[in-house]
């Protein structure tokens, strides 16, 4: 298979790999999984207010997953949380040349994200 | 610096050895053997005497008569040729006995003889990949009349216990396919002693070129020819023989028998393991006792397998094998084992050769424990299903 320039980078060198430690505040976290598509990821985030300030991954996955989850990793930083229900796959798909039939490890990393903006809204309300 | 690939993939196949490229290339222009060796002027008898050696050489690897080799393009040829050559005669469809864990090339054969409503039954292994005889006895009816079977597993090394097998087909009265080719000038095979009916055998696994293997045809057993075209070799396999394609390959197996590099082999392998049982969780596929000396089969717990095999894209190494890794899906044959997908997915073959040297190892085992490493950490916290 061949690799984006993009994927190839973020593979070997990933920017937001890691955890974030536990006795920080503000943080929320959100795991997906589809074990059919061989995708495992955890993303945890550290928000004040309503800015994303860190963010940080886990992931058991292809060079594609793993590429996209730092991508997004990076680019939520510093965003409003309200991007995390505004990820646009379509794009992200193509800035590291995903193939059409890993999508699906797109979708999970989608799922993650959106499981972390639910506990985002569920502490605004509280 | 050499930034070539540190090459670990001798199972899918070697580089020429010198003495075998310089025995071809006398072959190959005017003034060498170059002619027809079915012409019967004196050039073809040239080229004819160069073929005859060769098939005296490769007849000696595995103590069979060069008389009874028909050359084909390579093993995968030569294992449909056994299979079709047999079952394709006008004695009525039959049955068939293979395993589970066989090459590609009888599997896929086999599914086609199925499909023209020759039965198949395919014997299952065990977790090491081996595969008891007993259950060619058991599998035995009165209409079978091939069993074909690996000498080798290319996936994982495993060595079948062939001469118990033929054992069980001589005295069922029916014939044995051996595919060879894995296992030909590193585990020995004596096709006399046992007396095989079929055996097949390529070149390019034993620093010989691609493009030749033979299939050995027991004297006194007839099969139906794949390829026709005028006069074939015993009737079995029509077109011109390629004189320095089959030097080569008779130039290989004179050096693989005189190497006799099995040890060796079996020496570096070892070194190979040694290095990566550091590494925690990882699991050697097969049973060390009977395995090949020259493969080494090793899951990777925890961590996904494309992504491993591209961490390692500067170490040449097949996930499962190299006729099936570009196929998505996991092997059949650790499949067989009882692996999961997850792991599967996650298990490189390792194969050193002739030119293997202990600082490629010491290098690759060092590379891999990192990236090995990393990509564990990446993924920490992962699911059960990612490491089992």
């Amino acid at each position: 298979m061949n690799y984006s320039s993009e994927v190839r980078q973020r593979f070997l060198a990933p920017a937001r790999a890691g955890t974030i430690p536990s006795d920080a505040g503000d943080v929320v976290d959100g795991v997906a999984e589809d074990r059919s598509l061989k995708i495992w990821v955890r993303f945890q985030l550290q928000v004040y207010g309503t800015t994303i300030e860190r963010v940080r991954y886990q992931l058991y996955g292809c060079p594609h997953s793993l590429a996209a989850a730092d991508l997004l990793a990076c680019e939520l930083e510093g965003k409003s949380v309200n991007a995390l229900s505004n990820i646009d796959l379509e794009r992200l798909a193509g800035q590291i040349d995903l193939p059409r039939e890993k999508l699906g490890r797109l979708l999970r990393i989608e799922d993650a994200l959106a499981i972390c903006y639910a506990q985002v809204v569920a502490e605004e309300r509280e | 610096m050499n930034n070539a690939p540190i090459y670990l993939d001798y199972a899918a196949t070697s580089p020429v050895d010198p003495v075998v490229a310089e025995e071809m290339s006398a072959c190959l222009m005017e003034g060498g053997p170059f002619a027809n060796a079915a012409s019967t002027h004196a050039a073809g008898r040239a080229a004819k005497r160069v073929i005859d050696e060769a098939r005296d050489r490769i007849g000696a690897l595995i103590n069979a008569s060069g008389d009874r080799l028909v050359f084909t393009s390579g093993a995968t040829e030569a294992n449909n040729l056994a299979l079709q050559g047999v079952l394709r005669r006008d004695d009525g469809p039959g049955h068939m006995i293979t395993t589970r864990i066989e090459h590609r090339s009888v599997l896929d054969t086999a599914a086609a003889l199925e499909a023209a409503d020759v039965a198949v039954t395919y014997l299952e292994c065990d977790a090491c990949g081996i595969v008891a005889p007993e259950q060619v006895a058991e599998a035995l009816r009165p209409e079978t009349r091939l069993v074909s079977m690996m000498q080798v597993n290319n996936e994982i090394g495993s060595v079948q216990a062939i001469e118990s097998v033929a054992a069980i087909c001589r005295d069922a009265g029916v014939p044995l396919h051996v595919d060879a080719a894995q296992g030909a000038g590193k585990v020995p095979l004596d096709v006399t002693g046992l007396k095989l009916d079929l055996c097949s055998l390529t070149a390019h696994k034993i620093n010989g070129p691609k493009g030749i293997g033979a299939l050995y045809v027991r004297s006194g057993l007839e099969i139906e020819p794949m390829i026709r075209g005028g006069e074939a070799a015993l009737g079995a396999r029509a077109g011109t023989l390629p004189t320095h394609q089959i030097a080569g390959f008779g130039k290989a197996c004179e050096v693989a028998a005189q190497r006799n590099e099995s040890e060796e082999l079996a020496r570096l392998r070892e070194q190979l393991w040694q290095g990566l049982a550091g590494i925690t969780g990882v699991r050697r596929q097969g049973d060390p006792a009977r395995s090949a000396p020259h493969i080494l089969s090793v899951s990777f717990p925890g961590v996904e397998g494309e992504s491993l095999r591209f961490a390692l894209a500067d170490i040449a190494v097949s996930a499962g094998s190299a006729c099936t890794s570009s196929d998505p899906m996991p092997s059949h044959v650790l499949r067989s084992l009882g692996l999961s997908d997850a792991l599967a997915e996650s298990t490189l073959r390792f194969g050193v050769g002739r030119f293997t040297t202990e600082a490629e190892i010491s290098t690759a085992v060092e590379r891999i424990g990192v990236e090995v490493g990393r990509l564990r950490s990446v993924g920490a916290g992962a699911p059960d299903w990612c490491s089992s």
